[in-house]
């Protein structure tokens, strides 16, 4: 069926609550990259299997990841009438004993993570679960959850990102609705600059802004470009986004595509990541079959529609010149802007073309939804809204945390992550990848925020944050990224292709414990030269992992180096 | 690869956005490498000069142009991995192997056994950084991996010490 | 792509501290070559698109008080343009890219007296030198025969391969090539003089690039092989010209003796084409 009016919506919405709220208990097994690779396939399969095929009193579904890594596989228990339960660090051993409580209404009180008897989907629904089970910590109560605030990843975990209805039933695709049948194309764009959503992908630039420049590029064919090349190492929210809740990168895209006056549009993902893929064709081919992308569009006369283009390992690929090449079938060798993608000329197969990241689409609904003025309520000023970060490393609580911009690396790493794994202590975290810097751990009272992070040396980046403890060697860290950005120079400027070639010459030497002081005079000329003079971002920040530990860990390097 | 095969990879792939690296991403998934003889009919194909894809399948490095063993192994190397022991991984599977891994001179990291059972790779990262370390067999992810869980693993793929 | 320029109205840019006149958006490293004011360049080349991948064009641009360093292949002028190109900061990034260059091309002539000519006659990087390099440890990768070859001549016989630090500029597979006509662009636009072509009796051989090795046809009138046969089919078919015919069958210096042959006959009055 074709979804044209808010009746339709809401039927469609009546039959996924159905699904996720089913009259009977419902086990939800949470199938994400990371759900499955520790085992949760296992889980689904053994409960399927003493379940059967279809079973008359339980519903057995597949949901995404609500982002508390370190405690999978996690899997969620609703019983009509009863709080939502989440079960973790499952294994297929543990099957029997679910389905048998549940079979009695009841959930393993002792395999229990927490309970949840309302919950806020922000987008217009509010999930009234229900009361009991008080003996299970509630979610609020959980020291991982408790400092969180869940705007992106409000669904992430409890709906089933396969099943278009049930991201409907959730308030899904109404803010498209709102947007394109009651909104100027100008009036969402003003609306995106008020809430000062920045780009998410790093560099921060105004989302607005950007739609406001790509609306105004001369051009009848225009692209819009979902950049979901997560090339950080050490980052993955969105990967996860996109498994969880592939619909909302979809939804965003399209309020964007009909704010900047395009009709076609493209995800850009990386090969590495397979169900990611999976899940937004899925999820392609559903928004079709409702009239959601194709042609009139809420029968507005508006017309979209989004194929997917897969990268092919190369992190210069983040680069927006080098992406577009490589949609184009060309190497991803970075071109001099400008002309710049809004350009024309610039874009992809020349047309003017808007690029953002996964998690900027992701934040649109709930801003067109809720509004620009709530929106810029969350966060810091020049800085609001949340960000999504993966805190993984050597922390304690490895998992996806999502906070309001501006919340303090000490909250981060020490509130919500629980400090160094196995009692170490923590001495520094990287973030924002291989562009990014190290930070000690002195400066965690630092807010992460675009600016603060970069008056430090570092930069937000997608966010990765990589917790390091007292074990970690800083120059072995420095070298590994060093490493990493010359094994990922596309070649062209000799400045990353050569420079950092001779910079992890020069580091081997350190670690080697060959260097002079000479050496670190000669590392210091080098990497200045690097920055000052590279064509790309790739080349032009790729030094700060050195710098960034030179100025903070030098103590670790004179140890290293001969007079 | 037939050519019945890379007719219907191409047909597969229509739209001109993301077409090369699409075909050549099917090509390198079903074959597990870019044979030359594939690369040239395809160059044929769709018009596209052999220059141009050796330089494609060179620089990106999902492309693989050599053969591969019955099993490939790929551990993560990502920042998360690093910190919590993947070059350990790499050098206890080096030993239980029998290889040693070097960068070829096309800059990739990729060596089979000698009896073409088992391929050794690294990858950038995964995106699978709650469970660091990562290695994949396959397709299959492994988190949490320590040197002594190995020999478990790989005798899932027959591996025998 | 090619993209023709279309020159914009004159206006005035200020290149260390003095004033020229140029075209609205034409390329300020354009502007310096013709006012014989020196720039280091080796990727630049009037017929291509600017690349801005050697980096050593690098100057510093003035804006408000403030210095800004930029690529003068990429910087299109703009009237009131103030740009400086010998900075202390441009001469420190420059002195390090320059040795960044002896270490890749340890072999080139070029590259070393350029350096000097910048006052950099030694490197602190390791330099490589690989046995056996087809372009003789002479290539920086400017790009310049991979893009002649496909951009202007269309050929696409070479390419890079791949990426970073093991970038190279070869053939596909290292082996000779079929789509090589042997028209020997490369060669020309090469800027460290690292490719070697050799002309063999009937065959031309690209000895950097794989051994491809073309066939070459012989001048009907003295019988020596002076052009490479395909590449003449392919030329000829562009050329709307009355000579079209000699070129096809003479070369060069027999093409000059005929036609002056056929100019005596003019003047005298006998039967000629070029009167």
């Amino acid at each position: 069926m074709r979804i044209v009016s808010a009746a339709d919506m809401e039927k469609v919405s009546r039959s996924g609550l159905r699904k996720i709220r089913p009259e009977k208990p419902r086990i939800a097994v949470g199938l994400a990259t990371c759900g499955i690779a520790v085992g949760g396939m296992r889980v689904y399969d053994r409960i399927k299997e003493i379940i059967g095929e279809e079973n008359p009193d339980i519903e057995l579904a597949r949901v995404g990841c609500i982002g508390y890594c370190r405690e999978e596989p996690l899997v969620n228990i609703t019983i009509p009438g009863k709080p939502l339960v989440i079960l973790h660090r499952v294994t297929p051993g543990d099957a029997e004993e679910i389905v048998r409580a549940v079979e009695k209404g009841e959930v393993p009180v002792e395999k229990a993570l927490c309970r949840i008897p309302l919950w806020d989907h922000i987008t217009g629904c509010t999930q009234e679960y229900g009361a009991g089970f008080d003996g299970i910590p509630r979610y609020e109560d959980v020291p991982f959850f408790s400092h969180q605030k869940k705007v992106i990843l409000r669904n992430s975990g409890l709906i089933n990102p396969e099943q278009i209805d049930e991201y409907i039933a959730i308030g899904g695709y109404a803010a498209a609705l709102k947007a394109l049948s009651g909104m100027a194309p100008e009036a969402i764009i003003d609306e995106v600059e008020k809430s000062g959503l920045r780009g998410r992908g790093g560099a921060g630039f105004p989302t607005g802004l950007k739609w406001r420049i790509a609306r105004n590029a001369e051009g009848d064919r225009k692209f819009v470009i979902c950049n979901a090349d997560e090339g950080d190492p050490g980052a993955y929210m969105n990967r996860n986004e996109m498994e969880s809740d592939p619909h909302m990168v979809l939804e965003g895209m399209l309020i964007g595509a009909y704010a900047i006056g395009v009709s076609e549009g493209l995800i850009y993902i990386r090969a590495e990541y397979p169900l990611a893929i999976r899940r937004l064709q899925t999820a392609i081919g559903q928004a079709r079959e409702y009239g959601l992308l194709g042609k009139d569009i809420f029968g507005t006369g508006f017309s979209f529609d989004i194929g997917i283009a897969t990268g092919a390992g190369a992190f210069v690929c983040g680069e927006s010149t080098a992406l577009v090449a490589s949609i184009e079938g060309r190497t991803g060798r970075p071109h001099p802007r400008p002309p710049r993608l809004t350009d024309p000329g610039g874009g992809l197969f020349g047309y003017p073309t808007d690029l953002n990241n996964v998690e900027s689409w992701c934040n649109i609904p709930v801003i067109i939804s809720k509004g620009s003025e709530w929106y810029a309520g969350i966060g810091a000023k020049g800085n609001s809204g949340t960000k999504v970060f993966s805190l993984v490393g050597k922390v304690d609580r490895v998992g996806l945390v999502e906070v309001p911009l501006g919340t303090s690396l000490n909250t981060i790493v020490f509130t919500i992550g629980n400090g160094g794994a196995g009692n170490k202590k923590v001495k520094a975290v990287q973030t924002g990848g291989p562009s990014g810097g190290c930070i000690p751990a002195r400066l965690f009272d630092t807010p992460v925020d675009y600016e603060s992070l970069n008056r430090i040396g570092s930069i937000m980046g997608s966010g990765g944050i990589v917790v390091m403890d007292e074990d970690t060697d800083m120059v072995d860290i420095a070298r590994y990224f060093i490493n990493f950005a010359a094994s990922e120079s596309c070649g062209k400027c000799v400045p990353c292709r050569e420079g950092l070639k001779h910079t992890l010459l020069i580091l081997n030497k350190i670690l080697a414990k060959k260097a002079t002081k000479k050496d670190l005079e000669i590392l210091s000329d080098l990497t200045e030269t690097i920055v000052a003079t590279s064509l790309c971002g790739l080349g032009q920040t790729a030094p700060n992992p050195v710098l960034t530990t030179l100025a903070y860990f030098r103590d670790e390097y004179d140890a290293l180096v001969n007079p | 690869m037939d050519e019945r095969t890379l007719d219907a990879i191409i047909a597969r792939h229509d739209a001109p956005a993301g077409r090369l690296l699409g075909i050549l991403g099917e090509i390198q998934n079903q074959e597990g490498y870019v044979s030359r003889e594939t690369l040239e009919m395809l160059s044929e194909k769709v018009g596209v000069r052999i220059s141009q894809l050796y330089g494609l399948a060179t620089f990106y490095s999902y492309f693989t142009l050599r053969p591969v063993g019955d099993h490939v192994i790929t551990i993560c190397m990502g920042t998360a991995c690093h910190v919590k022991g993947a070059v350990a991984i790499l050098e206890a599977l080096e030993g239980l192997l029998g290889i040693k891994s070097d960068v070829t001179d096309d800059g990739k990291l990729s060596i089979t056994t000698i009896d073409r059972k088992f391929t050794v790779e690294i990858a950038r990262c995964f995106g699978a950084c709650s469970m660091a370390p990562v290695l994949r067999i396959d397709g299959n992810l492994y988190g949490y991996a320590t040197p002594e869980d190995l020999p478990g693993i790989l005798g899932e793929y027959g591996w025998k010490p | 792509m090619i993209q023709q320029e279309i020159p914009g109205k004159p206006i005035t840019v200020t290149i260390n501290g003095k004033e020229y006149r140029a075209n609205e958006g034409e390329i300020l490293l354009s502007v310096a070559i013709r006012e014989k004011i020196e720039i280091p360049h080796l990727c630049y080349e009037a017929s291509l698109d600017p690349y801005g991948a050697c980096r050593l064009c690098m100057v510093e641009v003035v804006r408000k008080g403030k210095r800004e360093m930029a690529t003068s292949c990429t910087l299109r002028a703009a009237d009131g343009l103030e740009v400086l190109t010998d900075t202390p900061e441009i001469v420190k990034h420059r002195s390090i890219l320059f040795e960044l260059y002896l270490a890749e091309a340890p072999k080139s002539d070029v590259i070393r007296d350029m350096a000097a000519r910048y006052g950099v006659t030694r490197t602190r990087f390791l330099k490589r030198i690989e046995q056996g390099d087809p372009l003789g440890n002479k290539c920086v990768l400017c790009g310049l025969c991979v893009r002649a070859c496909s951009e202007i001549m269309g050929a696409g016989a070479i390419n890079f391969i791949n990426r970073g630090p093991y970038t190279v500029v070869n053939t596909p597979y290292y082996a000779p090539s079929r789509d090589c006509f042997g028209c020997g662009a490369c060669v020309r636009v090469c800027p460290t003089n690292a490719i070697e072509m050799e002309d063999a009796g009937a065959e031309r051989v690209m000895k950097s690039w794989s051994g491809t090795r073309v066939p070459l046809s012989p001048c009907e009138c003295c019988g020596r092989y002076y052009a490479p046969r395909e590449l003449s089919a392919s030329v000829l078919a562009r050329l709307d010209t009355p000579l079209k015919e000699e070129i096809a069958r003479l070369c060069p210096e027999c093409r000059g003796k005929h036609i002056a042959r056929e100019e005596i006959l003019a003047k005298h009055g006998g039967s000629a084409k070029h009167a």
